[in-house]
């Protein structure tokens, strides 16, 4: 059942019948005594929080950062101060021409308004399509996925609302919390029937490589997304979580997340690490380079991406921990692309993490 | 986000008939940015995929102990198209 999130004050408390009860919880939700994270308005248009569950409060916060944490297990991959992952055989690729211009495109123009930031950024030339491995695939195997952060980034196994089945990424940013792509929990106007809408289940897999799970595996049917992305399909709103009924994140870690400056991100090598399906089942696969260009709810770039990387967490490095900026989502020409962590996103993400 | 998409529905088979169960599809290029999720065939080797606007999209399909394939789907708004992919150990 889609039932959007229902805090919104006492006025429709459902205590409202004794108001001086209602007054009293309301009063405690506003005491500023109280911890800095703190019951307030949610975000509203395209980023209003909707869930499969009956009904949440959402919690917010005026800080703009969340932490990462590396788990219950210290061990940990040493991030470096170039920004990139310490990988055997990796090597920084200098951004393209390609990219670069299409990054002026997409900078040029207003997105905030559009639905199609494929059509509106790439342009539909008949005889050009999109990939999202652009030239040499600079992609690089993860074997030590039972290291953080490999380990808090997860193979999705999907069951569609028509019992389709379908592989994404997701990543952890609480014990019980893992982000996604929106369509990864909602599927909106697939042209299928009876595919549309919530996912049935999930079963998500922590730092697998391929028929090994260090971590086991753990399936939810608890999900999050916005009314952006359930309601309108746009694809500035692709953004969703999954609700795990265990803290396996305790054990795994997670990324920290953060809004950033236009000139934060356009500065930053955005760090990829999912599971395509165009490699072997259940293997991790990494890539990184200099995000191209960002506008209000997205951020671009030529990381090499392939189907089932949806999902997967767009994270720089700063000050050795590693902050996502945004959750991957689709391919472009030269440029793929992912929603920016934004205030509205970021408020979302810290009332669901749990 | 266009409400009318077209379907790319087909089935994933060995060289010898028999279906792939478990085949990993998924968008290669097309001519918008796509969805990055990879669909998983059936038990009959059956799978679609959303196409969102018309136009030419490759397929890439991938299961283990074969070699990858590929195909090209020309696909008319709002209509289905068909595409068989043969693997190869």
């Amino acid at each position: 059942m889609n039932t959007k999130w229902r805090f919104r004050g006492h006025k429709e408390c459902q205590l409202r019948l004794v108001p001086g009860i209602c007054k009293i919880l309301t009063i405690l939700k506003t005491n500023k005594r109280m911890p800095t994270t703190r019951k307030t308005p949610k975000p509203t248009g395209g980023d209003e929080p909707v869930t499969n569950q009956l009904e949440e409060a959402a919690a917010v916060t005026t800080k703009k950062t969340q932490p990462p944490s590396e788990g219950v297990d210290p061990k940990t991959q040493p991030a470096t101060s170039s920004g990139i992952e310490s990988v055997d055989g990796f090597t920084l690729q200098e951004v393209t021409q390609e990219s670069m211009a299409e990054s002026f495109m997409a900078t040029a123009a207003d997105f905030t308004v559009l639905r199609d930031i494929g059509e509106a950024s790439f342009g539909p030339p008949p005889d050009e399509t999109v990939e999202t491995v652009h030239g040499p695939d600079n992609r690089i195997q993860i074997t030590s996925t039972s290291i953080y952060p490999w380990r808090a980034i997860a193979s999705l196994l999907i069951t569609a609302a028509d019992n389709s089945m379908w592989i994404g990424t997701g990543w952890f940013i609480g014990p019980h919390t893992l982000m996604t792509a929106g369509h990864v929990v909602f599927i909106k106007n697939s042209g299928v029937p009876g595919r549309d809408g919530w996912v049935k289940k999930i079963q998500v897999m922590p730092g697998r490589n391929g028929g090994t799970l260090p971590y086991g595996s753990v399936t939810s049917s608890n999900f999050r997304s916005v009314t952006g992305w359930t309601g309108s399909g746009d694809e500035n709103f692709d953004y969703g979580a999954i609700i795990l009924p265990t803290k396996l994140g305790s054990t795994t870690g997670w990324f920290g997340f953060g809004v950033y400056s236009d000139a934060d991100l356009t500065s930053a090598v955005g760090n990829i690490s999912g599971y395509p399906g165009d490699k072997p089942s259940g293997t991790q696969w990494y890539d990184a380079r200099k995000i191209a260009s960002v506008n209000s709810r997205k951020v671009f770039y030529d990381i090499d991406t392939a189907g089932g990387q949806s999902g997967s967490a767009v994270y720089r490095i700063v000050g050795g921990n590693r902050m996502a900026v945004a959750i991957h989502a689709y391919g472009g020409a030269t440029t793929n692309s992912g929603t920016r962590i934004s205030l509205d996103v970021y408020n979302n993400m810290v009332a669901w993490k749990a | 986000m266009n409400t009318n998409p077209g379907v790319i529905a087909g089935k994933v088979r060995t060289a010898d008939g028999q279906p792939v169960a478990m085949a990993r599809v998924y968008f290669t290029s097309g001519p918008v940015a796509l969805p990055d999720i990879t669909m998983l065939t059936d038990a009959t080797g059956s799978f679609s995929l959303s196409a969102p606007v018309a136009g030419t999209y490759q397929i890439g399909c991938t299961a283990d102990g074969f070699a990858p394939a590929m195909a090209s789907v020309e696909v008319k708004n709002g209509q289905k198209a068909q595409v068989e992919l043969v693997l190869k150990p």
